[in-house]
């Protein structure tokens, strides 16, 4: 019974050595890990998802691939670059000769609404509600019009998933993470290149 | 007739005029100006969520964590933990969508050990040290109380089945396998695939694509009698937690004292984490050496295995690389050049607008090939290495004289403490060992009257 | 016996679980993708009626490393404003000249005397050697210049910043600026929304100015005052799409115009009053280039005297010369 006791108590304290060992060694490498992450790349900052525009090819995904069923992208109109058209290429369907009427509305939701400014201007403002993020406003915009309408992700309705599934879906790399204090990515904000 | 105006001069003065034009700024086009004075409104820009909320989700954490590690090993309350769990699903399940996670966080740390260009968050990084260093001293109390879909799983376990253990340990091994393709994955940049499979987000969000909301009824449906599938079968963080917890320092205990066998809480593990003691029999001497030839076998098949990985890997790492975009374009756009005329193939269109040429495509795949060449032979060798020392754990060697829970496969839930007889007795010191004597009588008469009854 | 029923079930289920995500893993392919179901669809507004079309392509000038920003045709040879640069490209085969002009400009219009040059805010006035003989007051913050027009001793600018038309005379004193109201119907102003805005003078002296924003074109007297226009909105061939179009003008030697337009790009000749006569360039043949995210650039149009169409494709920085079919 005695040496039973006896060799149990060496075989635990071998033992307990050995794991108080490996413990150690674990614990090291994942600090170590750690550590070394941070110094690699060491940020207090936090990111965010968000679209280039300018690298945006309105392919139509940000409608579908977005985690949420209803996509947290949204078009968003920078009024700053809109030519205030009165036959808007983002709002009417190619051909329909300014009737506005629904079915002439490129907008497959009906989201863009069209407020009368003064002769001959008019304002295009986005329902976010009904917005599904689809593009074809946009595309319309950029093939006709100066391109303001353009995608955004919103991020009071983006969850800023780990891995935007947008993000890894779209065709033209347009969503990259940006530092949360620049969370938006507006054309207007931008002097671009002058169109000539 | 074709003509081409420059010489070589000309171009190399224009490079230079060119360059200098580009840094200058255009000015915008002026906005139009409204006779009735309209201005226009700027748009609006709804802000993300605080930074401050997510260093308090690393404090939740923090907290959850400690209290669930002196609920399992110190106060040994099952329902303490119970409730502990609902309160991190309701909170960084259903409150916090599930993102950020620690399952998740391993790819962002890959991501950064590999890719420069990428800043972790440190609130990633918290979220994926915290747990392994909690586990390294009191085991998986994460998975007990703290993993919002260790909890959602662990509330629907109904009619749990105990399936044998070589199925068990064949599935134990899919993770493994999932822990180091997800590694690949993110290092190389091409996918977080943990991210996109996660069964229970599409749950949490009340909301999300088809197959998420799919995978998580399944797995929950599955959940009622395999325990917690998804931790068995294929978290990869689940991975990393059980070697760090088979080392842990003060790993939950079924019983407060000393094991008398009643084998009572036998059966009290759903996830079949509870190991029985080794007979008196295997420990003839004939059996020792059977195992220590056993042993020494795998030992030496340890190399092998992860050569035989690592070649593995690196053959498949052709196929591996295609999971990234632009390797599997640049493929794409060689074996089916007429692709090029598809309008509807809308990532060739995209990349042929984007302005790089075919060749910087292939380039860009060529180097991310290359990081996948190394990337699947260290997989390979690491997938081996794994194996080999599971097999070699298969040997046993150590005496076990009483129940304990395997300290890599329990997840500290403290379902089998509530079975232990002796929980119950409060006394302490001497009065113990007699209680415990007696129990043990106790405990005989049962059985002998139940295998009577 | 049901115990191991159950667990074949489970390992089923299992089995079935790691298929559906290998398969969704591996089909999430770019060739395996739908195609957009929001596509816009404007293709039907590409085709044209190949009875229509007037012109043909002939040859091509590559501009090289040129960003070209304007093109003018004067004497026999072609003069190109691009960064930094103005480059003249001699149609009869002799090697080009390159003069250096900063900063960047925007425009340039050459006659015999002169070659101006517009550029963002201002314009200046160099000699045929390209030496800056003058430098003319910048005309303000938001003027953006788009386009030049001479008319004997007078100087039209085109300022699509501020929508209006600032006459100079040749040495630069400003004699007058009109934005192109009227009392009647018609007369709302230019509506210019967006960094086009051409205008051109014929050969029998009239100035002729796109109010781009109304799909016009509007004749102007001297003094600014409106004389007619003709406008055509229409998505068809016969007239202009979208905002800002005609995008470019200039004028044939019987008075006809030759239009450009942006977005669906097309060339195509309107005779006085408007009415089509022929397309010169279909859309298909402006295909969209790569890199370009906003849709085709207008391409910047000259003609000479045989009615051969030189258009400048900014989104290749060519030259395309597009020279009459042989009517049989
Ligand atoms: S997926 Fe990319 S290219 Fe497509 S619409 Fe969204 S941002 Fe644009
Ligand atoms: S067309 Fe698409 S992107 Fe534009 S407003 Fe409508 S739903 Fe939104
Ligand atoms: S981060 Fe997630 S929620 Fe946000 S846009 Fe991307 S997929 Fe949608
Ligand atoms: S095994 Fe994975 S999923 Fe399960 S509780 Fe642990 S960390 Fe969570
Ligand atoms: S604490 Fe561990 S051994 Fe006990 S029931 Fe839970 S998982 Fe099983």
């Amino acid at each position: 019974m005695e040496k039973k006791d006896k060799d149990k108590d060496k075989g635990y304290n071998r033992r307990s050595f050995i794991n108080n060992g490996v413990r150690l060694a674990l614990g090291v490498s994942v600090v170590g890990t750690a550590a070394f992450t941070l110094q690699r790349s060491a940020s207090g900052k936090d990111y965010v998802w968000q679209i280039d525009p300018f690298k945006c090819t309105q392919c139509g995904r940000c409608a579908t691939e977005c985690v949420k069923a209803e996509s947290a992208v949204k078009c968003v109109h920078a009024y700053a670059l809109c030519g205030y058209c009165d036959l808007c290429g983002g709002y009417f369907k190619p051909g329909a000769k300014l009737q506005t009427g629904a079915e002439n509305q490129l907008c497959p939701t009906a989201a863009i609404q069209r407020k009368f400014i003064e002769e001959p201007y008019f304002e295009y403002i986005i329902d976010e509600e009904l917005c599904i993020g689809c593009a074809k406003c946009v595309k319309g915009c950029s093939a006709f019009g100066n391109g303001s309408l353009h995608l955004q992700i919103r991020h009071d309705l983006c969850l800023n998933c780990n891995q935007c599934s947008i993000a890894t879906n779209c065709p033209s790399d347009a969503i990259s993470r940006v530092p949360a204090s620049e969370p938006y990515i507006i054309k207007g904000n931008f002097t671009t290149e002058e169109e000539s | 007739m074709l003509k081409k105006i420059p010489n070589l001069a000309l171009i190399l003065i224009l490079f230079a005029l060119l360059t200098g034009s580009f840094l200058q700024a255009q000015q915008r086009f002026p906005k139009p100006e409204f006779d009735t004075g309209y201005v226009q409104p700027d748009p609006t820009t709804p802000e993300p969520r605080a930074m401050a909320l997510e260093y308090f989700d690393v404090l939740v954490l923090l907290a959850v964590l400690s209290l669930a590690s002196w609920l399992a090993v110190k106060k040994r309350s099952r329902r303490g933990l119970l409730w502990l769990s609902v309160f991190s699903l309701i909170y960084f399940g259903f409150y916090r969508d599930g993102c950020i996670c620690s399952i998740g966080a391993i790819q962002n740390v890959a991501l950064s050990i590999f890719d420069p260009g990428y800043a972790i968050s440190i609130t990633a990084l918290l979220f994926f040290i915290l747990p392994l260093l909690f586990a390294l001293f009191f085991g998986r109390t994460f998975c007990a109380a703290a993993c919002p879909l260790g909890a959602i799983q662990d509330l629907v376990v109904i009619n749990p089945v105990s399936i044998p253990s070589w199925i068990r340990k064949t599935l134990g091994f899919i993770p493994v396998i999932y822990l180091a393709l997800s590694v690949l994955f993110a290092a190389t940049g091409s996918d977080f695939i943990i991210c996109r499979y996660d069964p229970f987000v599409g749950i949490f969000r009340m909301d999300g694509p088809f197959l998420m909301i799919f995978l998580g009824i399944t797995f929950l449906l599955l959940g009622m009698f395999y325990a917690r599938p998804y931790c068995r079968v294929f978290c990869p963080y689940g991975v990393l937690l059980s070697w760090m917890s088979k080392f842990s320092k003060w790993h939950l205990s079924i019983t407060p004292s000393e094991c008398i066998k009643c084998k009572l809480c036998k059966d009290s593990c759903p996830f079949d984490a509870i190991e029985v003691p080794v007979e008196q029999a295997y420990r003839t001497p004939e059996v020792s050496r059977k195992n220590l030839k056993r042993f020494i076998l795998y030992i030496g098949l340890i190399p092998v295995l992860i050569l035989l990985g690592g070649w593995i890997g690196s053959k498949s790492h052709i196929f591996l690389s295609r999971v990234h975009p632009d390797v599997y374009l640049a493929e794409l756009m060689i074996s089916q050049p007429e692709l090029k005329e598809d309008e509807e193939n809308l990532d060739i269109q995209a990349f042929l607008e984007s302005g790089d040429t075919f060749e910087q495509l292939v380039d860009q795949a060529a180097v991310i090939r290359e990081k996948f060449r190394k990337g699947s032979l260290v997989m390979g060798g690491f997938i081996g290495l794994a194996l080999g020392i599971t097999l070699m754990n298969q040997v046993v060697f150590r005496r076990r004289e009483d129940y304990e829970p395997h300290k890599g496969d329990c997840f500290s839930c403290g379902r089998c403490m509530d079975y232990c007889p002796i929980d119950s007795q409060k006394s302490k010191g001497e009065s113990q060992k007699l209680n415990v004597e007696s129990l043990k009588l106790k405990v005989e008469n049962q059985k002998s009257v139940k295998s009577k009854g | 016996m049901k115990k191991r029923g159950l667990t074949i079930v489970i390992l089923v289920i299992l089995t079935v679980i790691i298929g559906v995500i290998v398969v969704d893993f591996l089909n999430n392919r770019p060739d395996r993708r739908g195609e957009n179901p929001y596509a816009l669809e404007v293709d039907q507004y590409k085709v044209v009626d190949p009875e229509l079309i007037s012109h043909k392509e002939t040859r091509n000038f590559d501009l090289g490393l040129l960003i070209a920003s304007d093109m003018s045709l004067y004497d026999r040879a072609l003069y190109v404003s691009g960064n930094s640069s103005l480059v003249v490209i001699p149609l009869d085969g002799r090697p080009a000249t390159m003069h250096e002009i900063l900063p960047r400009a925007t425009c340039l219009e050459v006659d015999q005397g002169n070659i101006f040059v517009g550029f963002s805010t201002y314009v200046a006035k160099y000699s045929h050697e390209g030496e800056l003989l003058q430098e003319w007051p910048h005309l303000g913050e938001s003027t953006v210049i788009t386009n030049l027009a001479i008319k004997e001793d007078k100087v039209f600018v085109a300022d699509a910043g501020n929508r209006r038309i600032v006459i100079f005379n040749r040495e630069g004193e400003q004699e007058g600026e009109f934005e192109g109201k009227a009392e009647s119907e018609a007369g709302h102003g230019f509506i210019i929304p967006s960094a086009n805005f051409d205008l051109a003078v014929n050969s029998f002296g009239e100035l002729w100015v796109v109010n781009t924003g109304k799909h016009a074109l509007e004749n102007y007297s001297d003094d600014g005052r409106m004389r007619g226009y003709w406008d055509k909105a229409s998505f068809d061939i016969d007239g202009f799409m979208g905002c800002c179009n005609p995008a470019r003008i200039t004028v044939m030697e019987d008075g006809s115009f030759v239009t450009s337009e942006k977005g669906i790009v097309r060339i195509k000749i309107y005779d006085q009053s408007g009415e089509l006569i022929s397309v010169v360039a279909p859309p298909a043949l402006f295909k969209k280039e790569r890199s370009a995210n906003e849709e085709g650039k207008a391409p910047e149009v000259c003609v000479d005297e045989n009615g051969v169409v030189y258009a400048l494709d900014f989104d290749r920085d060519v030259i395309r010369v597009f020279e009459p079919i042989e009517s049989e």
